[in-house]
């Protein structure tokens, strides 16, 4: 009988368990410690069965309160000056990928990203050719940042993705605050393709302690930029002013008025001060107006073998002379640059010392090419654009979104002298309190861009090959305009428009 | 009658050779010479190929997704440009110039100054003529930037001052010189090693023999040394030539191709900035390989040339004496 009720017993027991069991799809400890109690007779088979559950069902808690394993992103952004002082191109993008990571974790999302980018400070064409070996070779980073006159050429060869459902999702955030003219860069065919990162106008500069030794009184210098702007001041007066300082001594033959001295778009603006036009506005052609370009070549002609102002075999002087010469304003009196010359010489040319500039160097538009027409100088906004590489597009644009704030691209214009892209940064205090942006802020008035074409390429390299033959006497300006027209026409055909 | 008897015994030792042997007989040259053929397969003609057809089109970075077969368009144009003519004329410039005065003429004379002299001081100035081929290109490049830089950088301009020369960017008034010196002291140094060794090599017998029938110097050199040391001259001319043709290095990093017009823009460097560099990012890949096809073309004519000039299957010839 004895042994009947311990059978009894048992499996009673042993039901009671099974049941608690079941009924307990997450048993806690607590659960199975009141289980555990049970009569001496069955306690070792009980605790045997409990022991493979709590170790099971324990595993199971833990897993659930763990922290939640989070999925890194690897993203690429290449970017380049290639004047240092314009790092925060690339800093930018890191700060707002930390900004992202912040948002994502706030969110209560497992992925964060993580950004390696980098910036050049070598040749633009360098980092171009860099760039479309990457691309066909399928291995482009998520972000560049290039010249908005790459949009149409790499739209074209599909390195590049358009981004305007992206940009109409973060309209009322962000882009709704871009300078409206800055869209007209970065669009190509209807679609935009990029981010406005930043710009900038191309002055002329000229040194004030050199007119200032010449008996120029503070009144006369103060206003010379008022008379370039009123068209009263021509790139002929420029010159004539140039030659008279070298005959009188002021300064040497060759040291009137240096142009950039390589390759770029530093020359453009001269053609734009002749009447020159790029783009039809109708047709989307290129456009070269003959008689502008003839005054365009005339005039560096002029300058380097009538004038004298500029040296004979001048173009291909390295950057590092240029920059040291002209920096210290005792030597050259009229020079064409950038507003981010402005802080490169502070930075690296003057030891910081940016009242040298302010006392020693004057900046204004570039002059009118003859009376009635008017000055002019040269924009060429930088923008980000995200790759067909990239594998996470949205979370790419989302960085460029984050590194497109007030704050941000303010301390990279204010650090790099280059003009706001963002109507708010025209009032933020950062931005505000520099004068040279302040001071430069009106050139936006008279800017130009280059046009938004896949052919821009093969239009630039005929007129800088002429140039350049005009500038070292290789060519008469009547063969050069000849050699326009005729490698133009080869080049390009019936894309080009000649008027 | 003999010369007849030989040969008819020649012909009687003559065994059918089994299939093995045949076997064999194709095998074992295609087992030695094969790497050496795949390797010309992958790394020559194929690529030759792809550039004929890339260069039959207009491929450029704008059209690289809607290319267009265009004939022979790209030729048509460099044929009609009117730089064909000028860089084409620069490449021989440059070839030739740098080949004539340094590869090969410096070479020589540095070759057989340094054999005459004690080995000892000999082997030291051969190493210093070592040191451009072994600094980095870029610094090479900048040191000859800085070298001939205007006034007050340039050291040439403080070495001429003096003697009443206008200080001047050396680089853009003088392009080609600086270019042909600053690729020739770079080239020199190859066949000067190739040149050293190869006299090095003639047996001592020779120049004593030279010297006992009372040869001067020049004479030894003339009718003993040079005739020597000829297949070494071919191969650093020929080897040269085409390196040459097919280099732009320096000169991309010193002048890229300026001053001015094209002024010391080689085809190379030409189909190298039709090709891969555009400022404003759309490079011309089928009129740059248009030009790099026809530098095949040159390459391969002035091979043909140099093996026909300096008779090379007779230098490749088995000796017709057996020597032991």
């Amino acid at each position: 009988m004895k042994r009947r009720m311990r059978w009894v017993l048992l499996i009673t027991v042993l039901m009671v368990a099974s049941l608690i069991l079941v009924a307990c799809p997450s048993p806690t400890p607590e659960v199975i410690r009141e289980t555990v109690v049970v009569t001496k007779e069955v306690e070792k088979v009980v605790t045997r069965e409990v022991q493979k559950i709590v170790t099971k069902e324990v595993t199971k808690v833990v897993e659930v309160e763990k922290e939640p394993e989070l999925e890194v992103i690897k993203l690429t952004a290449w970017t380049i000056g290639p004047d240092e002082p314009s790092f925060y191109r690339r800093d930018n993008l890191i700060d707002a990928a930390k900004r992202l990571n912040q948002d994502l974790e706030a969110l209560g999302s497992n992925v964060r990203v993580e950004l390696e980018a980098t910036f050049d400070t070598g040749d633009w064409g360098d980092y171009k050719q860099k760039f479309i070996l990457a691309a066909q070779a399928g291995n482009a980073p998520d972000i560049i940042l290039s010249s908005h006159l790459d949009v149409a050429p790499w739209s074209e060869a599909g390195y590049i993705i358009p981004l305007d459902d992206y940009i109409q999702e973060y309209w009322e955030e962000t882009y709704q605050d871009i300078i409206p003219t800055l869209w007209k860069a970065v669009e190509y065919k209807g679609k935009k393709w990029a981010v406005p990162q930043d710009t900038e106008a191309r002055p002329m500069f000229f040194s004030k302690k050199l007119l200032r030794d010449w008996g120029w009184t503070e009144e006369q210098i103060n206003a010379l930029p008022q008379q370039v702007r009123a068209g009263e001041f021509t790139l002929y007066d420029m010159l004539e002013l140039a030659k008279r300082a070298q005959d009188e001594g002021i300064i040497e033959e060759g040291n009137g008025y240096w142009t950039r001295p390589k390759k770029g778009a530093d020359f453009y603006h001269i053609y734009f001060a002749f009447g020159g036009e790029m783009q039809d506005p109708e047709t989307g052609k290129l456009v070269v107006v003959r008689d502008a370009l003839r005054k365009w070549l005339q005039f560096h002609y002029d300058s380097v073998f009538t004038y004298k102002t500029t040296p004979e075999g001048f173009i291909g002087t390295d950057w590092k002379i240029w920059h040291e010469t002209v920096s210290k304003a005792d030597k050259v009196l009229f020079w064409n640059g950038g507003t981010w010359h402005w802080a490169e010489w502070t930075q690296k040319y003057l030891d910081g010392n940016e009242d040298y500039l302010w006392e020693n160097v004057g900046f204004m538009l570039i002059p009118a090419g003859e009376p009635g027409l008017q000055p002019t100088t040269l924009s060429h906004p930088l923008v980000y654009m995200v790759t067909s590489n990239s594998k996470y597009p949205d979370l790419a644009f989302r960085i460029i979104t984050l590194a497109t704030t007030p704050d941000l691209n303010s301390r990279h214009a204010v650090n790099s002298a280059h003009l706001a892209i963002l109507q708010s940064q025209i009032n933020h205090p950062v931005y505000k309190a520099n004068r040279f942006l302040q001071e430069v802020a009106y050139m936006v008035e008279y800017t130009n861009f280059q046009p938004n074409s896949a052919d821009y390429g093969e239009y630039d390299r005929v007129l800088w090959t002429a140039l350049s033959a005009v500038m070292a006497g290789d060519m008469s300006v009547d063969d050069a305009v000849a050699f326009v027209e005729e490698e133009m026409q080869a080049a390009l055909g019936d894309k080009v428009i000649f008027k | 009658m003999a010369q007849q008897t030989v040969v008819a015994e020649r012909a009687a030792l003559q065994v059918e050779p089994s299939w093995r042997a045949r076997l064999r007989a194709i095998t074992t040259p295609a087992f030695f010479i094969g790497p050496a053929l795949l390797l010309i397969l992958i790394f020559f003609f194929i690529p030759v190929i792809l550039t004929i057809l890339i260069s039959l089109t207009d491929m450029s970075v704008a059209t690289i997704s809607d290319i267009n077969f265009v004939g022979l368009k790209n030729y048509e144009r460099i044929w009609r440009s009117r730089t064909t003519m000028k860089i084409l004329k620069n490449t021989f410039i440059y070839v030739g110039f740098t080949l004539t005065l340094f590869n090969v003429g410096m070479a020589l004379i540095l070759s057989l100054i340094t054999t005459h002299i004690p080995e000892r001081v000999g082997t030291t100035f051969r190493t210093f003529w070592l040191l451009p081929r072994i600094t980095p290109s870029v610094i090479y490049a900048i040191m000859w930037t800085w070298f001939t830089a205007d006034a007050p950088y340039g050291i040439v301009n403080q070495f001429l001052s003096p003697f009443g020369i206008t200080p001047k960017n050396w680089l853009n008034a003088q392009p080609w010189l600086v270019v042909i010196a600053a690729n020739g002291f770079v080239g020199t140094s190859f066949g000067m090693i190739i040149f050293t060794s190869a006299i090095h090599a003639i047996p001592v017998d020779y120049l004593r023999a030279a010297l006992v029938d009372g040869a001067s110097t020049l004479q030894r050199i003339r009718y003993v040394i040079l005739p020597m040391i000829r297949w070494p001259i071919l191969f650093v001319v020929t080897y040269q030539t085409l390196s040459l043709l097919a280099s732009f290095e320096y000169i991309l990093l010193l002048t890229d191709g300026g001053p001015g017009f094209y002024t010391t823009e080689v085809w190379s460097l030409y189909a190298y900035h039709r090709a891969l560099s555009n400022y404003f990012g759309n490079v011309q890949f089928g009129f740059g390989a248009a030009l790099a096809a026809i530098l095949v073309i040159i390459g391969v004519i002035a091979s043909v040339v140099y093996l026909r000039v300096f008779r090379f299957s007779e230098m490749v010839a088995e000796p017709k004496i057996e020597v032991l």
